[in-house]
């Protein structure tokens, strides 16, 4: 029987999990921190949940009030710098996406992690308007996972080419790529009709195909560079259990040189 | 022979060099010798002056991030290395870094100190390869030379310590695998003497005063402050611009704390600015270098951090004691379980802002990665700091963001 | 009259003896070999450290150039994602005859630790490769050791060749196809 793959996530797994394994959580602490508290304050109609994890602030709130959330942060707690943002998958579990904006107060040294939480299929307010930061990880968002982003000037492929199929970072995309991402190059480059004479991608490090007389020689089957595949019976050698000891010499063919 | 013909068509075909309002489209790169990688931009112009600059990136994605969503942590680290392959052991560090915080483990004493020694001779490596790249692009060719000349023996201290000179996976997480071989400290301060020489008697001498050197550098790719924190500049471009911000000093992680250094800060917001913050960073490099090597000395014998349920135990209670190598089997084959969280750690790498984000699930993989590199950011400004300039001053600009392409890639 | 026409570009029959010609033609070509600097990644970095101060490639007769129109050697140094591939491939196709490509490192090899969708696995299925080098990224030592070896290659091959016929693309034996 095929081994059952769940199709939202093709992702690597644990092979083992051991059924008592209890998952601990990294803790997560009050706001007590002077700072992060008043930030709290400012933005408490917007905030569902805070917390510090890790020494950063962590505020969840409404995908439709990121645009007011990061602009009061930026205007009036001085959060000047949106060092990061992108997003999670969890199409799988909720069907929603996690998104994150890392800011970063220059002033103070503090961060602040603002996080929400988009549907599949919406879209979120680009904050490209605050930060021009915002341009080209927004792209990047949408290029990995194909968040749209309304109001962006310019929202388009940024690292795959932009007549890619699929958006990589989605769980649901092989790490290998799918069947249009194996194939590209032969596709763009020489067309669909070389596919059969440059044959598949090897994807196995360790492949080995005694036929090819290019890349493997094989003991006792000695054949030129690139000459006919020998299937002959194989020359009797003698191997201990590591070396090998005899190796009948006047019996065996000696190539003047492999290459 | 007859002409096959082939479907070879790329986007630059598609473009339409000529325009109705008598500007010139032209195509800079993939691969282009001062594009300091595949850096494709699509310039504009109106005669010699850039009116539109389009910077189109992703010719280096490798996909590293959807790597680590396949990998154990302990796995995915020497991938790191090719992230900024310039200094590598910054990206190994802030990998390292972020998976101890997430596992709230911290490193022994004389792993900070090896650890924070190569982060400064990385920070050395790298600037050493600016200024050689940089002024290659400009047309000095002899600083290239020279300062290639030096980076070589930064290389053999490295390769003396970790065996690789380029993709160096120094540092693990919890520590570092390996002690100072013997004799290395010695050479270090010899090559720190070299660098500070050097960068004074043969960078700044042929640059500083240079007349073709400031003619082409002063008041070229000028970055007010506030441009500079709106696209997300960190680093020496940040600080080029007058924002004295560095993670070192006001985020202090490893021995920062304890280290006595400047931050070097410019107001010149040009590009000539930059040049003499990282001949000025270099200085503080071998300040901080050697303040380390007394604290080498000092230090326990102790490498990596002691913690069993992550971190494997030493070689020898491996080969000796059978709770430990039950412990390296599992943790070898299953790999490590951080607790459940996320984390975001920013270093200050030779670059600017290096940080991981984590996101945990409690899984031996990681449930999402993301890199968040400055060059990537830096790039993103190329398309602001371009317009108005002239198509020579191109590579200088380009030369003076000093952005890599793996780690704007990924 | 012309009884005895000698078709120069197809068939190998120069109209004195090869031997020679072949030795003259080949010493030339083997011993200024010009690579395209066609630096992609890390590897880059060391093609780069090779050509300077202490390894310092010129004292080998090859020059860095930076047009392909210059270049006898391709030298692939660095990841081949698929958005490049087609420039490699035109970069290849403008390079003039004759020409050989040496792949430098594992990435461009067979894709080396990027067995992603991003990366080409191989460079050999879109342009055909002479010299393997191997590494993670190869020291300049190496790369120099690889340059001779195509030396060394170009001594052994026909000054007359016709690249045409080498360029075979294909990895399973049995199915033979010549790529232009």
């Amino acid at each position: 029987m095929r081994k059952y793959v769940p199709k939202g996530n093709v992702q690597k797994k644990a092979y083992y999990t051991d059924r008592f394994h209890v998952v601990p959580r990294v803790p997560r602490n009050e706001v007590e921190d002077a700072h992060f508290a008043s930030v709290v304050s400012v933005l408490k109609a917007d905030i569902k949940e805070s917390y510090m994890e890790l020494g950063q602030l962590v505020i969840h709130i409404d995908n439709r009030s990121n645009f007011d959330v990061i602009k009061v942060l930026k205007e009036e707690c001085g959060y000047t710098q949106c060092s990061e943002q992108s997003a999670v998958d969890y199409l799988a579990q909720d069907n929603e996406f996690e998104l994150f904006w890392q800011m970063l107060n220059v002033n103070e040294a503090k961060r602040v992690r603002v996080v929400c939480r988009l549907p599949q299929g919406m879209a979120i307010d680009s904050i490209e308007s605050l930060f021009k930061s915002a341009n080209f990880a927004e792209r990047e968002m949408f290029d990995m996972f194909g968040i749209k982003v309304n109001n962006h000037p310019f929202l388009k492929r940024i690292l795959m080419p932009d007549d890619w199929e699929g958006h990589p970072l989605l769980k649901t995309y092989p790490l290998h790529g799918d069947e249009f991402a194996s194939w590209y190059e032969v596709d763009k480059i020489f067309g669909k009709a070389y596919r059969d004479i440059i044959g598949p991608e090897n994807r196995d490090p360790s492949k080995i195909d005694i036929e090819d007389t290019k890349r493997f020689s094989r003991v006792g089957y000695e054949v030129p560079f690139g000459g006919e595949y020998n299937s002959d019976t194989k020359e009797e050698i003698e191997y201990s259990d590591t070396f090998l000891v005899n190796y009948n010499k006047p019996k065996s063919k000696t190539l003047d040189e492999r290459r | 022979m007859q002409q096959v013909p082939n479907k070879l068509t790329p986007f630059f075909e598609n473009l339409n060099f000529e325009r109705d309002d008598n500007t010139m489209v032209i195509n800079f790169g993939p691969q282009h010798p001062s594009a300091h990688g595949q850096l494709r931009l699509v310039l504009e112009l109106d005669g010699e002056q850039v009116v539109k600059a389009y910077p189109d990136i992703g010719y280096l994605h490798r996909g590293i991030e959807k790597m680590a969503e396949n990998m154990t942590y302990n796995e995915f680290l020497p991938t790191t290395d090719r992230l900024d392959y310039i200094a590598s052991t910054s990206n190994n560090y802030a990998y390292a870094l972020a998976v101890e915080k997430l596992l709230g483990i911290e490193a022994p004493r004389r792993a900070q100190v090896i650890r924070t020694m190569l982060l400064e001779l990385n920070r050395i490596i790298s600037h050493l390869f600016f200024i050689a790249t940089h002024a290659l692009d400009v047309g000095a060719m002899s600083v290239f030379l020279y300062a290639f000349r030096e980076r070589e023996y930064a290389m053999d201290l490295m390769e003396d310590y970790c065996g690789a000179r380029l993709t160096h996976s120094a540092v693990r997480i919890g520590g570092v695998p390996l002690d100072l071989p013997k004799g290395w400290i010695e050479n270090l301060a010899a090559f720190c003497d070299k660098v500070d020489h050097e960068v004074e008697h043969t960078y700044e001498a042929l640059l500083s005063q240079n007349r073709i050197w400031r003619m082409r550098l002063e008041d070229v790719g000028v970055i007010s402050a506030e441009d500079a924190l709106n696209w997300g500049c960190t680093g020496p471009m940040l600080r080029g611009s007058g924002v004295k911000y560095d993670i070192r000093k006001e985020e202090p992680y490893e021995l920062y704390s304890e280290l006595d250094f400047d931050i070097p800060v410019s107001d010149r917001c040009d590009s000539y600015g930059r040049y003499r913050l990282y001949m000025q960073e270099m200085r503080e490099s071998t300040k901080i270098l050697r303040q380390l090597m007394p604290m080498y000395a000092k230090s326990d014998s102790q490498l990596m951090a002691h913690a069993p349920q992550y971190i494997s135990a030493p070689k020898e209670q491996i080969m000796t004691q059978n709770y430990a190598l039950m412990q390296h089997f599992v943790l070898v084959t299953q790999g490590m379980r951080p607790p459940k969280g996320e984390v975001y750690v920013p270093t200050e790498s030779p670059k600017g802002e290096l940080g991981f984000y984590i996101k945990s699930e409690g899984e031996p993989y990681a449930y999402r990665l993301k890199c968040r590199a400055p060059s990537f950011f830096h790039t993103g400004l190329l398309q602001e700091i371009l317009v108005g300039t002239y198509i020579a001053d191109v590579v200088t600009i380009i030369g003076t963001t000093n952005i890599v392409f793996g780690e704007v890639d990924r | 009259m012309a009884q005895h026409q000698v078709n120069y570009a197809s068939t190998a029959g120069l109209p004195i003896a090869l031997t020679s010609v072949d030795k003259l033609v080949n010493w030339g070509r083997s011993n200024s070999l010009w690579p395209l600097t066609y630096g992609l990644a890390c590897c880059a970095i060391e093609m780069m450290a090779s050509g300077d101060s202490r390894y310092d490639f010129d004292r080998m007769g090859t020059i860095f150039r930076a047009s392909p129109r210059q270049a006898d050697v391709m030298i692939l140094a660095g990841t081949l994602s698929k958005k490049h591939s087609e420039f490699a491939r035109r970069l290849y196709d403008q390079m003039t005859e004759p020409k050989w490509v040496i792949s430098m490192g594992s990435c461009a090899n067979t894709g080396g630790m990027f067995n992603t969708y991003a990366t080409v696995q191989g460079v050999d299925r879109i342009i055909p490769v002479d010299i393997y080098l191997p590494g993670c990224a190869p020291r300049p030592e190496t790369l120099q050791y690889a340059m001779m070896m195509l030396q060394k290659k170009i001594r052994k091959e026909s000054a007359n060749m016709n690249k045409n016929t080498k360029q075979d693309l294909t990895h399973q034996t049995g199915k033979r196809a010549r790529l232009i």
